[in-house]
């Protein structure tokens, strides 16, 4: 009796398998690389917002220190956002009549503040803190990026978990002098004391770093 | 056995169980320890929760689903667990930032404001924690007298009152919104025609007032209303305290107790620790006085007598505690005033004959400790044994030393229930024209024979303040609602007449009115502002006091409004002594009922009072001491007369005022309390509300049916008929039992002075796990049982602070409360005659149970998915996020301190969601939870210390439970630090870790009780307590 399949049937056939195999390891390694991807992290992407806040033309262009705005960074988990009241020490000054900041002017004459659309964002069972960052000569660019030279700002890191405790395990290539924390244009240098010269001065100790309760809570 | 078995059970079961658990000692000889008498005669339900972590598991299984529908709903949760990875990345959220920001705020940073918290008219001092303008967390004032920093669980509560949902938020007229202005008009027209007569027909009728603003105000009002009547009513209220002090020194006075002096102490169904104004104060004066044995002083610690009849949290911590029917404590009072030279001889020969020892013992150690002892009775006890006690007080030399009489606190102090019958009587006569009701609720809380109700309906225009639409709002023309104490300006008493000014916390949520505001209206103004009033009130009276100059006077606003204290505002001394012939004054002793009916007391429920916080799910749901119950109030009475009445647990019964012919009939379920006194019931009133938010309504039964003007406190002869329902009661007490004897540690002052290090045994020091090391901060807590007074402001404390959710009765009886901190209630007697076995305890201990923080941990090594972790500090750490919800941590805990959210409590909550603490994430459903030793407050001086470079100060990390509770009996912090207090209280040879036996090296420790009983009352004891 002939066969019911051709002998080609068996090429077919094992094409299937590998296709299928294959198919089921680009899932897997769909799965493991999609959330590292900027699309998912968002990373580098720049957010629209309802006034296009340049922080290359503040920061580079005019020389704004970050506390100006972002006030409670040194006290406070939260950095803190400006309060239309701080837009307006000097946009009732100077660009008065700019169309693009007319929603700033809006905002103080109708009591309503500005809806910004969050850049940075973590979930609501982590507790991140500022100042202890800051305290301990974590730089703002560290995290953020290239702040200064962002037209529109993006998210200057991933803000996933194995980024945090990258730094968390070993901080020492992180960190930089307290006084040099908030200088977007801070490099290393030859002069510049090692991160372990500086973890020992901030008595960072990463051994407890990683303790589930560090920002969970 | 299942529920379905357990409910089927007949009353005569009880009658059995008594002679079970009396049987099953009879061989026995010592001592035992037990939680019910359930567990004592080995009733299988109570076995089963004893061994498994999770008893009521296999009733689910009776759910009857198939194998195949398992299989379909595995399949489909796996398929759409897929679902959950899709999408990209998070939707953006928004930030929003202020548009002038207010000063002084800074997102993320919390800050606080004084002010109090009023219950019954006394003020406790207290902070007020915010989180960017809005209050999220209460805690004690330490500068108040009342408080000094500590928190009973009804303060506590405030926070959630403010945020309640079911808050009346518009004026009503006849049920409809009508407006402010509409009641403004209303009544300045109504206050025209009034003034034009004078006044007449104006009635007011308030809680129990001490806030010199607002009495200030009533009396401004009758310059324009001279026939101004301004009545009381405060149903849980201390009439027969004013009434025993004008039988005693013929003018109300208060009293102002020092227990720190006080050396030997006699209650008599005291409130000194339960709920008496400045009870958190006196538990810690106790409570002090209690461990200076263990800190070195054997001689300095005091000793405690109570006879009651109805067990108190003073009785719980007594050293000798007799439960006595209600005429037989007014009996041993006499006898004792006799003895001690306070009254007639013949009074002597009243006290029950086995109390004679007893008495005669009390009377030469009250003798023998001259000027340091202290005798206080409860407001539940007569008029004539009020006005003995401040007689023995004065025979002994206590004025001056343990009590100070002081001017009463209460604005023009009156007789509350005659104050309330008049004003009832006036209204059926027709005599009230327009009634102003300030904050109290009368249609509820009046004795049943005014018909309240029925008065009001006489009245042509009544007008109810109050923060929600409550029984007596249906019945007014008109309701206003009132903001709460955290929204307005006011001013308010403690206990020693020490004023607190209220500042608002928050603008008013919903528009409420202050009642100075209400008053103003009626004075005239038609714009009142509740501020300008209080304040331009203080602005005369700093006047009067200093004759400042407006800087000075601003000055020293500004500066009792920051403290919470206006400084030197305690009341004056009032200078009386005991008129002479008291004993003629007196009414005759009573004598006990006639017949075999027993009698009823009265009572108020701990937490709701008089019902006024029925709508707080935290107060609902936290257990109540002794019963454990939660989510109902149910006919209290000791086992014996359950047993002689053919009573079981949870039988419903039909209670009859058959004697006094009172009208009405409750339908209410038993249950039976050791060491409640026999042939007496209590009724705990302020359950079984009809008109209440949708939390409190119809919860439990209304005792108040009861409950009338000529007795307002004790009800002879009612009947009790069983209905043949039963009514399943929530009650915690077998939940989360540890099935060890070993628990609770305790001796005598003589034993501890012979084995001082009683409570050690011996621990296993090898493990398989190599041990952790410590290097920087290795926190650890210790509760010491024999200043715990079992209060459980500890527990509230927790649930405000970490967010923890209110689960509901059925969800309670399934053995699902989420407290973190539960306060285990044990009860010790002798199994010699039969003591144990009719359930009278000679001791009641409360030992509050929550998370270890082992060393070893159990919990940690079944983790399959690390959710559970220790970290550098040895705390036992829960990652929510983990969490899968397998439960094996809680299988694997020996004390069985894990809760597991079930369904989705927090996110069912009605409460508001602005209400929750910031720091703490709020779990969701399928997550396991604990105690974390209030990790949020470590990271947060942590990170205070790191930016500063330095270590944690001791005692800088206070955990919520420490910082409420009134006796310092939990602290908490470094034990690496060697002169830490709690390394110095963990030194203590009373130290001791439970199941160390395991080897989980527990890092929360107890410091074992210690009892310093008389010698001359000791050997007698099983014949005292026999009756």
């Amino acid at each position: 009796m002939p066969g019911v399949f051709s002998p080609a049937a068996n090429i077919a056939t094992k094409l299937v398998l590998y296709a299928l195999l294959a198919g089921l390891v680009t899932l897997a390694g769909g799965a493991w690389f999609f959330p590292n991807t900027t699309y998912a992290t968002r990373q580098g992407i720049a957010v629209p917002q309802p006034v296009p806040f340049s922080h290359d033309h503040h920061v580079s262009g005019l020389g704004l220190d970050c506390r100006y705005c972002h006030s409670a960074v040194e006290v406070s988990a939260n950095a803190g956002l400006p309060p239309t009241h701080t837009c307006m020490t000097c946009h009732s000054q100077i660009w008065t009549n700019a169309e693009i900041l007319a929603p700033v002017r809006r905002s103080l004459a109708d009591g309503e503040p500005i809806r910004w659309n969050r850049v940075n964002t973590l979930p609501d069972y982590v507790f991140f803190n500022h100042s202890i960052h800051v305290a301990k000569g974590v730089g703002c660019t560290t995290c953020h990026g290239p702040v200064d030279t962002m037209p529109l700002t993006w998210k200057g890191a991933s803000l996933r978990m194995s980024w945090c405790l990258d730094c968390h395990r070993n901080p020492a290539p992180n960190l930089r002098p307290r006084e040099e924390v908030f200088d977007t244009d801070w490099r290393r240098t030859a002069a510049t004391p090692t991160g372990e010269t500086l973890m020992a001065r901030y008595h960072i100790h990463p051994e407890s770093l990683t303790d589930c309760s560090v920002c969970h809570r | 056995m299942s529920r379905r078995d357990a409910d089927d059970r007949g009353g005569a079961r009880s009658a059995g169980l008594a002679r079970d658990v009396a049987g099953r000692l009879a061989g026995k000889s010592g001592r035992a320890l037990w939680r019910s008498l359930d567990e004592l005669a080995g009733e299988p339900r109570v076995l089963e929760m004893l061994r498994n972590e999770f008893p009521g598991l296999p009733d689910l299984a009776e759910a009857r689903v198939g194998r195949r529908r398992i299989l379909e709903l595995m399949g489909a949760s796996f398929a759409l667990a897929g679902l959950s990875g899709c999408g990209g990345g998070e939707a953006p959220d928004e930030a929003i930032p202020y548009v002038v920001a207010p000063p002084g705020v800074v997102p993320g940073v919390a800050r606080h404001f004084a002010t109090a918290v009023t219950r019954g008219g006394y003020a406790d001092g207290v902070i007020v924690t915010h989180q960017m303008g809005r209050p999220v967390q209460v805690e004690g004032n330490p500068e108040h007298p009342a408080s000094l920093g500590a928190l009973d669980p009804i303060i506590q509560a405030s926070i959630l009152d403010l945020y309640d949902p079911d808050r009346s938020r518009t004026v009503l007229k006849a049920g409809r919104i009508a407006g402010a202005d509409a009641l403004v008009k209303a009544l300045s027209d109504r206050a025209a025609a009034l003034a034009a007569r004078g006044g007449e027909g104006l009635r007011i009728l308030s809680g129990t007032v001490t806030s010199p603003t607002l009495a200030g105000q009533i009396g401004a009002l009758r310059q324009r209303f001279p026939a101004l009547q301004w009545h009381r009513w405060e149903a849980d209220g201390r009439d027969t305290l004013r009434a025993g002090a004008m039988l005693a020194f013929g003018r109300p006075v208060d009293s102002v107790l020092h227990l720190d002096q006080a050396r030997v102490i006699l209650a008599v169904e005291s409130d000194i620790l339960d709920g008496a104004p400045g009870h958190l104060r006196y538990a810690r004066d106790f409570a002090r006085r209690r461990r200076a044995a263990e800190e070195g002083d054997v001689g300095g610690m005091s000793r405690l007598y109570a006879v009651e009849s109805v067990p108190t949290l003073a009785g719980a911590r007594a050293d000798h505690r007799f439960a006595l029917r209600p005429h037989e404590v007014e009996a041993v009072v006499r006898a004792l005033a006799a003895t001690l030279g306070a009254g007639p001889a013949e009074w002597r020969q009243g006290a029950p004959g086995r109390m004679a020892t007893a008495v005669d013992a009390m009377a030469r150690d009250l003798a023998a400790n001259r000027g340091a002892v202290l005798v206080h009775a409860g407001p539940a006890q007569p008029a004539a044994t009020h006005a003995l006690v401040h007689a023995i007080n004065a025979a002994l030399g206590a004025p001056g030393r343990t009590v100070t009489y002081i001017e009463p606190v209460e604005a023009e102090p009156v007789d509350h229930g005659e104050s309330l019958d008049r004003l009832a009587a006036d209204m059926i006569g027709g005599r009230v024209d327009t009634l102003l009701v300030l904050g109290c609720n009368p249609v509820f809380t009046a004795p049943a024979d005014l018909d309240f109700a029925a008065a009001l309906a006489a009245v042509p225009v009544s007008v109810h303040l109050g923060t929600a639409v409550d029984e007596t709002a249906m019945h007014c023309t008109w309701h206003v609602p009132e903001a709460h104490e955290f929204e307005r300006w006011g001013d308010a008493r403690a206990f020693d007449g020490t004023v607190t000014i209220l500042q608002p916390q928050v603008k008013p949520l919903w528009g409420g009115w202050s009642p100075h505001e209400l008053l103003a209206v009626l004075g005239g103004e038609t714009r009142p502002d509740g501020h300008a009033i209080v304040r331009a009130a203080w602005a005369r009276r700093f006047d009067g006091s200093g004759g400042g100059t407006d800087e000075a006077d601003g000055r020293r606003w500004a500066d009792a409004v920051r403290s919470g204290v206006v400084p030197d505002s305690a009341a004056a001394e009032a200078a009386v002594s005991v008129a002479p012939g008291l004993a003629g004054r007196l009414p005759p002793a009573s004598v006990g009922p006639e017949g075999g009916a027993p009698t009823a007391l009265f009572r108020p429920d701990p937490w709701l009072r008089d019902g006024r916080y029925a709508n707080l799910g935290w107060l609902q749901e936290l257990p109540r001491p002794f019963t454990t119950l939660t989510w109902d109030n149910a006919v209290l009475m000791a086992p014996a007369t359950a047993a002689r009445l053919g009573l079981a647990n949870e039988d419903v019964v039909a209670v009859t005022a058959a004697m006094t012919g009172a009208a009405g009939s409750v339908e209410a379920p038993v249950w039976t309390v050791p060491g409640h006194a026999e042939d007496c019931i209590t009724l705990p009133f302020g359950f079984g509300r009809k008109v209440a938010g949708r939390v409190g309504r119809g919860v439990g039964f209304d005792a108040f049916r009861l409950r009338t003007s000529d007795h307002p406190w004790e009800l002879p002869g009612v009947e009790l008929r069983r209905t043949g329902k039963i009514r399943r009661l929530a009650v915690t007490q077998h939940h989360q039992m540890i099935d060890s004897p070993d628990l609770v540690r305790h001796a005598t002052l003589d034993e501890f002075r012979r084995n001082p290090t009683f409570a050690k045994r011996p621990e296993p020091e090898q493990s398989l796990y190599p041990a952790y090391e410590y290097p920087r901060n290795a926190w650890a807590m210790a509760i010491n049982l024999d200043s715990c007074i079992g209060c459980n402001a500890c527990t509230a404390a927790c649930q405000a602070e970490n967010n923890i959710a209110v689960v509901g009765k059925e969800e309670v009886l399934r053995n699902r409360q989420m407290h973190w901190i539960r306060i285990d209630t044990w009860y010790e007697s002798g199994t010699e005659g039969g003591a144990a076995g009719r359930g009278e305890p000679e001791q009641t201990l409360f030992q509050p149970m929550t998370c270890m923080h082992c060393e070893n941990a159990p919990c940690e090594v079944v983790c399959p998915v690390g959710a559970t972790m220790h970290d550098t500090d040895g705390l036992n750490v829960m990652v929510y996020n983990r969490c899968v919800g397998t439960r094996f941590c809680s299988n694997n805990c020996p004390y069985k301190v894990r809760r597991f959210n079930y369904f989705n409590y927090s996110e069912d909550d009605s409460r508001l969601s602005l209400s929750w603490n910031p720091d703490v994430s709020v779990r969701p459903r399928g997550v396991m939870e604990k105690c974390t030793y209030c990790i949020q407050r470590i990271r947060e001086a942590r990170i205070a210390a790191d930016r500063e470079n330095r270590p944690i100060r001791d005692g800088e990390v206070k955990t919520a439970c420490q910082q409420a509770c009134p006796a310092e009996a939990i602290v908490f912090g470094d034990a690496n630090d060697p002169d830490s207090a709690v390394s110095r209280r963990q030194a203590s040879p009373l130290d001791y870790g439970v199941l160390t036996e395991l080897n989980t090296r527990p890092r929360t420790s107890y410091q074992a009780r210690l009892r310093n009983p008389n010698p001359e009352i000791a050997e007698g004891r099983d014949d005292a307590s026999h009756s």
